[in-house]
């Protein structure tokens, strides 16, 4: 594949699996999906400008818009966690365990 | 204007003035002062009395009815309702008499109820009660008839519960008022019928509308409010419980007045009534069998209120008897008679049980003869009427309704209960007078009896000269519109005397066992069923409410809450789908960095096997 659809396949894949191993910090894990993210928001981009199809030109602001509630939805939690728990390591986050 | 519409018009109105003027000073802010109930009500009830003497007279020399109608109230397009006002031979001669006896009952009511600290409001009620009666006797129109009925039963209710604090007299109050709102149903129920298929709640115009229409339906519904209101058996308990009020008020509402009002309605609309068989022989057996019921249960009480409640409820159906038998006119002078010689019993009834310290039972009481001669003389006077001794006020109407029976063409099983009900009104009449008046005194000796008091004496004297000569005065003035039989048989003549002379005997021979003691131990199921009056209120008020409280226990726990929300509703929905849910949680764990993991291995396995 060209660089550039490897670049950004690479940057979603390791972002993933920083969200799939996460160790130690639910921090870690939220900006491996910013990442995830951002990873998509240029594949949109590179989409409309290489296969030359207009009509979707507004999906990379659309997915921007979108994953700024979902970002926000995160560090509220985060947030949430943290004044729970008082740190937001998920040794701590083993309440539904059984 | 000519004289004599003048002066009769005017001097109606004046009546309805006079008797709301007083209503009108209580509105003020100021307190009344301690005797307002004598110098205002009192004078007020006089005053219209002798005022409503002159269109009586006027009546009895030309003959003279009229009709006012002073306000067009409210109309539809096609219905419209006045407020108009008859005064035909019935008014005229009903309202004179009920000023008359209710001038005697204030005037007792005042020493009575001389040591309420709400006298004043006792009063009040009174009047209201007395302007409700006479809107309800001089209606031209249905609608006002039913202002003064619903008048009359509210203030009934409120005088008879006068002693709040007492549980039996709320319970009695809402009986009245339960029992009178069954009847009124049926009324509602002939207004709503007359106004639909005659156009209107003028009385004129809903006999001139009805001669062709098949009025059996409203002629029930009225024939079911005055079973409501006057008491007919079926829905009669409320009489003998209302007795819980203070004695004014027993003589007023439950003799004289209200509960004849009732039979009133009847007799006004009897002329939708003379053609329907069906409504006649309802009335005819509804009252043959009102007036042995509660004859019978009369004979074993020992209250002496009760017995006198008993015995207005055997006289009121006898009234119904006699518009069962197309004799309206006798009925309406039944009426008049029997407001005299009722009230005076219960006036004496209530001067007896203050004098003896508000002892109620018979048993306790005796010799009052000696005690109290006045009293127990008018209390003679007035069985002696009610019994239909000769010439005496209740004769006349009694007699004259016997007679009509023996003649009639008839159904013989009322004909014979009725029968045996006056000769049961003989038996209880001598049963109160002996267990009163004669023998020794059965009472402790600490109550002082004096009845020296001109507040008694006036009015006990005024309704025994009633009871007297009112019958007489009556039938004299009165011009009969049915033809009564003249000759029959001398049996048929006297059977009402040869039965309560019957009755009478049979009466002493009880009364002189009562010294002796045959069986100490009695059989007493007969004597059961009279004194528990025939069991009725103790099934009817238990077992109905009961019925309905479990009607509504099904419908509306069982049915609405239980099933519909809780097994079918939102609660069933969510009582299907919590052990479900409870499973599926069992089976997760909550690793999600396993199930992360997981997901990623699986994600680059089947990219490897699409690729390879």
């Amino acid at each position: 594949m060209t660089p550039v659809h490897f670049s950004f396949t690479a940057a979603f894949t390791l972002g993933l699996m920083g969200l799939a191993f996460h160790r130690t910090h639910l921090l870690s894990a939220l900006i491996c999906l910013e990442g995830m993210m951002l990873s998509l928001f240029i594949a949109l981009s590179l989409w409309t400008l290489q296969l030359e199809a207009t009509a979707f030109s507004t999906a990379p602001m659309l997915l921007l818009a979108f994953s700024a509630c979902e970002a926000s939805a995160g560090l509220a939690l985060l947030v949430a966690t943290a004044r729970t728990h008082g740190t937001d390591r998920l040794q701590n986050l083993n309440l539904l365990q059984c | 204007m000519h004289t004599t519409t003048l002066a009769m018009n005017t001097s109606l109105l004046m009546i309805f003035a006079l008797l709301i003027f007083p209503l009108l000073t209580s509105l003020s802010p100021t307190p009344l002062h301690k005797t307002w109930a004598v110098t205002h009500v009192k004078t007020a009830v006089k005053m219209a009395f002798l005022v409503s003497l002159l269109p009586l007279f006027i009546f009895l020399n030309e003959g003279a009815e009229t009709i006012i109608s002073t306000w067009h109230w409210m109309n539809t397009l096609v219905f419209d309702i006045n407020l108009s006002f008859k005064f035909d031979h019935y008014s005229i001669i009903f309202t004179p008499i009920a000023l008359y006896v209710t001038w005697s009952i204030l005037e007792f009511a005042f020493w009575y109820m001389h040591a309420d600290p709400n006298i004043n409001r006792f009063f009040k009620y009174l009047l209201l009660f007395l302007i409700a009666m006479i809107t309800l006797v001089t209606a031209n129109n249905m609608f006002q008839l039913f202002i003064g009925w619903e008048g009359v039963g509210i203030m009934s209710f409120l005088l008879i519960g006068w002693w709040y604090g007492r549980a039996d007299a709320n319970t009695a109050a809402l009986q009245a008022v339960i029992y009178n709102r069954v009847g009124d149903i049926g009324l509602i129920l002939s207004m709503a019928w007359f106004m639909m298929n005659t156009n209107s709640w003028e009385i004129h115009q809903m006999f001139i509308n009805s001669q062709n229409l098949d009025l059996t339906l409203p002629l029930m519904g009225l024939i079911l409010a005055a079973t409501g209101k006057s008491a007919q058996f079926g829905l009669h308990p409320w009489l003998p419980s209302a007795m819980e009020g203070p004695t004014p008020v027993s003589a007023l509402l439950h003799s004289s007045t209200m509960v004849v009002a009732g039979i009133f309605l009847l007799i006004r609309l009897h002329p939708l009534m003379e053609n329907n068989q069906m409504a006649l022989t309802t009335c005819l057996c509804l009252g043959a069998l009102t007036t042995l019921f509660t004859a019978t249960c009369a004979l074993t009480q020992n209250d002496i209120k009760k017995i006198v409640a008993f015995s207005t409820s055997s006289q009121l159906g006898l009234m119904m008897v006699t518009i069962g038998l197309n004799q309206p006119q006798l009925a309406f002078l039944h009426i008049c008679t029997h407001a005299f010689f009722k009230a005076m019993l219960f006036l004496c009834s209530g001067s007896i049980i203050h004098s003896l310290n508000n002892e109620q039972d018979i048993r306790k009481m005796g010799g009052m003869h000696n005690l109290a001669p006045l009293t127990s003389s008018c209390l003679t006077i007035g069985s002696l009427a009610l019994t239909g001794t000769p010439f005496l006020a209740g004769f006349f109407s009694k007699d004259a309704i016997i007679e009509a029976m023996n003649t009639s063409h008839l159904n013989a099983w009322a004909l014979v209960l009725t029968l045996l009900a006056t000769s049961f009104t003989a038996v209880y009449s001598l049963r109160v007078v002996f267990f009163v008046s004669m023998g020794f005194p059965r009472f402790n000796t600490s109550s002082p009896i004096n009845e020296n008091n001109p507040l008694i004496i006036n009015p006990l004297k005024r309704l025994a000269w009633g009871s007297i000569i009112a019958g007489l005065l009556i039938t004299l003035n009165l011009l009969p519109s049915k033809t009564p039989i003249m000759t029959m048989p001398p049996l048929l003549k006297l059977s009402a005397l040869l039965v309560s002379i019957l009755g009478l005997l049979l009466a002493l021979e009880l009364a002189s066992l009562t010294s002796k003691t045959f069986k100490a131990l009695p059989n007493l199921p007969l004597h059961s069923f009279s004194n528990m009056l025939g069991f009725y209120p103790s099934i009817i008020h238990r077992l109905t409410p009961k019925l309905n409280l479990i009607l509504g226990q099904k419908i509306a726990t069982q049915m609405v809450d239980q099933t519909w929300f809780e097994k079918i509703g939102p609660k069933g929905v969510s009582s299907i789908n919590l052990p479900m849910i409870i499973t599926t949680n069992d089976v997760q764990k909550g690793m999600i960095k396993t199930y992360l993991t997981l997901f990623f291995l699986t994600l680059i396995m089947a990219l490897f096997i699409s690729i390879i």
